[in-house]
């Protein structure tokens, strides 16, 4: 039970982590219609600059000052590149952003070394928040899910609360009428761009101290964000939300279910013929955790190609 | 123009048929791995250039074709109907059977979409191969012989580089009928105006799952060719490193030329190999390399000398050569910049000169290029800061000229 239990708020955690990666790239794909390959990259971008400046700096104001360096650059990414290869549609942008994440992970891997840094949660959020029975749940964690939430909250009411978060939702559903009503539609793009990438490179510099920060951190979480906004749907803010949950609390139990599909066939009579056949059968589903939501992004696309909750394109 | 095309694929393939008496075995060796890379990269043309569709998870069929090779080299032990040189059959065979799964659904969606999915099923398979020991080997990977067969023993580099070579030569050749039969055609009709050809009656789906299969096919042919090459398959082949080099080769050559993405890998792999050991950040380069085609050059490296001529054409030679010299002269100048640069830092960020640095308690020189420099020093600065201002004011002078000449015709 208490497995259980702590299996779901790590779930719960890890999703609201990769909703943080996830809105930004949703977001921008959904006002310019340009999957930021790149995105993944801001992620490690924040945890490589708070790493670097927390010596400097302290803990938090590192946390902050990576989020807001990320989000720089992710504004240069957007003015002097993004917008130099617009004319040549789409594929071209997605494919020069591929190309950046490639120069970011090879210059970390210069810089850094390609090995995990030594980047650690300070002495002081090192401890438990609380425990169930003999097992402890450690308070930093639970403050990585406070960030995220707030966050959200943050996000959600700058977007349906203020001016600048008319302009922007009006941007993404029709630009052209926006920018002909006199709003300046490419600073709001290139702001859109910035604020996404400081979110992700908020989650890259709150994580990276929990889990590992190594050059390959951008590939990792870069692959199981784009199953997220592809399972939530394209652009779809909510479906992100929905889709990071799913895979956090997804991946998160199947690490600590020791059956595989050798012990269904078992139910139905069928166990010693499985396990003649090993291979996938045999398979323990703790083994198969990483596969799952590519597994489980196939299923969608078979089932319901545009994506939970995208539109029908 | 026909006759000069003949002439000159003819000649290509006598330079490279001649290739084992002018190499050492070493680059002979390299020769093999230019060749493979040249028809796997020209596999993904096919689907990215001429299908318009943007696959980041192509090692995922390179792979199965490896394996499937490895698994029937083992079995069949170069006897009954497969002998050794027919074995990229196999690899064809799974490459094609792969790419019609994944190309069934891959292609349901288009766009970015479909580049998510093909990324998400090489890394389903990525993250699947090392569980699965009995399929594909764990860590150390499944090793094999190549049998004698036809009289060959096939124990010799040479004897290896014309096998890979026939091969590489006649799936080229076929990919390029494709070009010129009815479903290459609409291949690249998919491309242009998907929603037209489905007005005019075709099966869009079924059009694109076929493309991808081709280009499948043809890369488990590549894999194939690896793995009897090094007689050895790992599952390393499904790294994502392996789908990102042949993006970034292809169209580093240029994916609207049916040559472009062969010209490409085959460039940049040889350039892989004969600095791989002058530098640890050749990546780096291939990446810089791949956004300046990406920004400046979006036709690819073939490109240019299309660009080339037509300046010339306009302008004339006495008034376009000039120009286009300074404009090279200002490409090796940024690029020697570029180098010193990321050579430097490279040097500068490794742990061994930082421990040095730590224990002396001051900055001490770097060898780089044969020599000593000093790593505070600004004479050391000064040289990138030099090459990439010189380069930079050059390129810019040479490029408002050609502009300005351009604009008075």
């Amino acid at each position: 039970m208490d497995t259980l239990l702590f299996g779901l708020l790590n779930g719960l955690i890890y999703g609201l982590l990769l909703f943080m990666v996830s809105a930004g790239l949703t977001l921008i794909f959904g006002m310019m219609g340009v999957l930021n390959f790149a995105h993944a990259s801001f992620y490690m971008l924040g945890a490589y600059f708070a790493y670097t400046l927390q010596h400097a700096l302290g803990f938090g104001p590192a946390v902050v000052a990576g989020a807001l360096l990320a989000g720089g650059v992710g504004a240069v990414v957007e003015r002097f590149f993004l917008r130099r290869v617009h004319h040549h549609g789409h594929a071209h942008e997605l494919l020069l952003t591929f190309g950046l994440s490639f120069i970011v992970a090879e210059t970390i891997k210069l810089v850094f070394g390609n090995f995990p840094v030594d980047y650690r949660v300070p002495p002081r959020l090192d401890g438990p928040a609380f425990a169930i029975g003999a097992q402890q749940y450690p308070l930093y964690r639970l403050l990585m899910g406070g960030v995220a939430l707030l966050m959200f909250v943050l996000l959600y009411l700058l977007l349906t609360r203020t001016r600048v978060g008319i302009i922007v939702r009006s941007a993404i559903h029709k630009p052209r009428m926006v920018e002909a009503l006199g709003h300046n539609v490419q600073l709001v793009f290139t702001g859109v761009f910035a604020v996404g990438a400081a979110l992700a490179g908020l989650a890259g510099a709150v994580a990276g101290a929990f889990y590992t920060t190594s050059p390959n951190m951008a590939v990792e979480t870069g692959v199981l964000v784009f199953v997220v906004v592809v399972v939530g749907g394209l652009g779809s803010l909510g479906g992100a939300m929905l889709a990071s949950l799913l895979i956090g609390v997804m991946t998160s139990l199947a690490v600590s279910v020791d059956r595989s599909l050798a012990d269904l066939f078992a139910l139905v009579g069928a166990g010693a013929w499985a396990d003649s056949v090993g291979g996938l059968l045999t398979l323990k589903l703790s083994s198969l955790a990483a596969t799952l939501p590519f597994a489980l992004m196939l299923i969608v696309l078979l089932l319901r190609p545009q994506g939970l909750l995208g539109e029908k394109n | 123009m026909m006759r000069t095309s003949t002439f000159l694929l003819l000649g290509a393939s006598a330079l490279l048929a001649a290739m084992p008496a002018l190499l050492s075995a070493g680059l002979l060796n390299a020769a093999v791995q230019m060749l493979i890379a040249a028809l796997f990269a020209s596999a993904y043309g096919l689907l990215a250039g001429r299908a318009g569709m943007l696959s980041f998870g192509h090692a995922a069929y390179f792979g199965v074709g490896a394996f499937a090779t490895v698994h029937a080299m083992n079995a069949l032990n170069g006897a009954g109907l497969l002998p050794t040189p027919l074995l990229p059959l196999v690899g064809a065979g799974a490459g094609l059977a792969f790419g019609v799964v994944a190309g069934w659904f891959a292609t349901q969606r288009s766009g970015t979409a479909f580049a998510m999915i093909t990324l998400a099923i090489a890394e389903l398979l990525h993250a699947l191969a090392p569980q699965l020991k009995s399929l594909f080997g764990g860590e150390s990977g499944i090793s094999a012989m190549r049998m004698p067969a036809w009289g060959l023993s096939f124990g010799s580099t040479t004897q290896v580089y014309y096998l890979t070579l026939a091969w590489v030569l006649a799936s080229l050749a076929l990919l390029h009928f494709h070009t010129r039969t009815p479903a290459g055609r609409l291949t690249l009709g998919l491309r242009e105006n998907a929603h037209r050809l489905r007005f005019l009656g075709y099966d869009v789906h079924r059009l694109g799952v076929s493309a991808f299969a081709i280009s499948g096919l043809f890369s488990g042919i590549a894999g194939a060719l690896q793995v009897l090459a090094n007689e050895a398959a790992n599952y390393v082949v499904f790294d994502a490193h392996v789908s990102a080099s042949v993006v970034l080769n292809s169209y580093i050559g240029g994916v609207g030329v049916f040559l472009g993405p062969a010209l490409g890998a085959a460039l940049m792999s040889f350039f892989g190999y004969a600095v791989s050991d002058a530098t640890q950040a050749w990546l780096l380069y291939q990446g810089v390399l791949f956004v300046i085609v990406m920004m400046f050059m979006p036709e690819g490296l073939v490109g240019l000398g299309a660009t080339a001529r037509h300046r010339v054409r306009v302008l004339g030679p006495a008034r376009a050569l000039p120009l286009l010299a300074a404009g090279m002269l200002a490409v090796l100048l940024l690029a020697g910049g570029t180098v010193f640069l990321v050579e430097l830092l490279q040097r500068l960020c490794s742990q061994d000169y930082r421990a040095l640095a730590a224990t002396a308690g001051a900055w001490p020189p770097v060898t780089m290029f044969g020599r000593s420099w000093a790593a505070a020093s600004a004479a050391t600065w000064a040289w990138p800061a030099g090459l990439l201002l010189t380069g930079g004011a050059l390129m810019a002078f040479a490029r408002t000229r050609l502009l300005a000449r351009e604009a008075q015709r």
